[in-house]
């Protein structure tokens, strides 16, 4: 349902206004601190994924600011129906996007034991992953900004791709690991931040959800195809 | 057997327990004035069912209409059907003395009659029923009990109940209500005079009284309405535009209008 006309109390809407703002510019920080946590692999930047690390600080901030927010509305507007699910909505996000922010902290915090070995072949591939993330965020995100669930739900089946891609690097970074020992622990370094960026893509998934939910009122309840198999026991295992 | 123009369409009919009352084609009159516009919809026995919709919607009149108020006045007229029980109260051959027993209601403002506590519940027992004194007492009692008054006043049931506070006043009309044993139970705006304490006990007392009695309420307040009912009913300038169950209504109504009113989008 479109909800077109304002609030009898004007107030009410620039509150309501105020809370879609502030998601929007979280996600903009999360988006753009995973971009700048890859930049930092790339370069090998110690000092600089320090500061993605202390960014994310921001993040938190801002979700504290949306939680408050929230409670305020819940209590002195008691919203209801679309406004209910509007704000509903907003705090679920809130939680979505301060887990992607822990995520790209995460990738940049990884990146200095990283730069502690020698380079080795497959920190390049990490990229691929990580452009598909962003591009996920940022896409749920203007969809959100629109209030477009359609746009949404094809971000969410559009992680399928980032799910396989992982997949793929899983495999990847297992041949290099089994090639030579002393590739083990870059390797590994790398399959977690690997995770964190496929972990992000559930995140924006988790978003189109929620914003589904929000225009539609109901679940998005559509059978997703399972793309990321590395849990599977017919993964190929180390020394086989 | 409804024929089909007066079938109820599916969202006028929410899931639930076998309907109290069918009313079927309802208009209402008031001289010249058409207050209600073919209103159609199930009232489930047992449960509360809440009427909302801006002032002049016609929630209060179709309230009046199930019990017949109109009656007194020449110039009003209802046509189409209540069912209550199968039966068409809107015939006159329904004798209102008969429908005013089972059908009871609880106005806006508390109208406790100016005597005492105990005659105000007694009185209308007097007008349907002869009783013996212990029996009226003690059915003066159950009133007031299931009125959640009784602690209050059971030390001063000879003192005149214009001396209750307003929140006790409309506990004692709900009494009053009760005592004659009706099937349904029409609040108008029953707590719109009160605070917020004594709207909670009449809320609390409400939630009780559903085990026993068919409840209909009309407020203007949609969190008591989200509060207390089961099944909501939105009208607007004399239609029943939705009527579903009260969860669905306030998270997810089917009609723009209803939702634009709940929140606070009419204009």
């Amino acid at each position: 349902m479109t909800i077109g006309k304002d609030h009898i109390i004007k107030s009410y809407d620039s509150e309501l206004a105020r809370l879609t703002g502030e998601i929007v510019r979280m996600g903009e920080l999360a988006a753009a601190q995973l971009e700048a946590a890859i930049d930092v692999v790339e370069r090998r930047d110690d000092r600089a994924a320090q500061r993605v690390v202390a960014n994310d600080d921001a993040i938190d901030a801002l979700e504290q600011e949306i939680s408050h927010d929230v409670v305020r509305l819940l209590a002195l507007r008691a919203p209801m129906a679309g406004d209910l699910r509007n704000v509903f909505a907003a705090l679920r996000i809130a939680a979505d996007i301060e887990r992607i922010g822990d995520y790209a902290a995460n990738v940049a915090k990884r990146s200095i034991p990283l730069s502690m070995v020698a380079p080795v072949g497959p920190a390049g591939g990490l990229d691929y992953l990580a452009k598909l993330a962003a591009a996920e965020v940022r896409e749920v995100l203007a969809a959100y900004a629109e209030q477009d669930a359609e746009r949404g739900y094809r971000v969410w089946k559009s992680d399928a791709e980032l799910d396989e891609a992982y997949t793929g690097y899983f495999r990847q970074l297992l041949t290099y690991m089994m090639e030579d020992p002393r590739n083990i622990t870059p390797c590994t370094h790398l399959l977690f931040m690997a995770k964190n960026i496929e972990r992000i893509g559930d995140h924006a998934t988790n978003i189109a959800e929620n914003l589904w939910f929000q225009v539609y009122g109901e679940p998005l309840d559509k059978q997703r195809t399972k793309r990321d198999f590395t849990s599977n026991p017919e993964m190929p295992k180390l020394g086989e | 057997m409804t024929s089909p123009a007066l079938a109820l369409a599916p969202s006028m009919a929410p899931p639930a327990a076998e309907p109290k009352l069918k009313v079927r084609d309802l208009h209402f009159h008031y001289d010249g004035f058409h207050a209600l516009k073919g209103i159609g919809m199930d009232v489930p026995e047992k449960q509360v069912t809440a009427i909302i919709g801006p002032s002049g919607c016609g929630k209060s009149t179709l309230l009046r209409v199930f019990n017949r108020i109109y009656a007194i006045y020449p110039k009003l007229k209802a046509s189409g059907s209540i069912e209550l029980d199968g039966e068409n109260i809107l015939d006159p051959r329904y004798s209102l003395n008969r429908l005013r027993s089972k059908v009871g209601m609880v106005f806006q403002k508390p109208v406790p009659f100016p005597m005492t506590i105990f005659e105000n519940v007694a009185y209308g027992i007097r007008h349907h029923e002869r009783l013996s004194k212990a029996d009226m007492e003690a059915r003066v009692e159950l009133a007031l009990r299931g009125g959640a008054l009784w602690d209050e006043v059971k030390d001063k049931l000879k003192q005149n109940a214009l001396g209750l506070s307003g929140g006790q006043q409309q506990r004692l009309c709900i009494a009053r209500a009760i005592a004659l044993k009706p099937e349904v139970l029409l609040l108008d705006e029953p707590t719109s005079a009160l605070d917020p304490i004594a709207t909670g006990r009449i809320e609390q007392l409400i939630e009780e009284l559903k085990s026993q009695f068919t409840i209909v309420i009309v407020t203007h307040n949609m969190q008591q309405a989200a509060r207390v009912s089961d099944q909501t009913a939105f009208m607007y300038l004399g239609e029943l535009i939705e009527f579903d169950n009260t969860e669905k209504i306030f998270t997810k109504p089917g009609k723009k209008q209803t939702e634009d009113y709940i929140t606070g989008r009419f204009g």
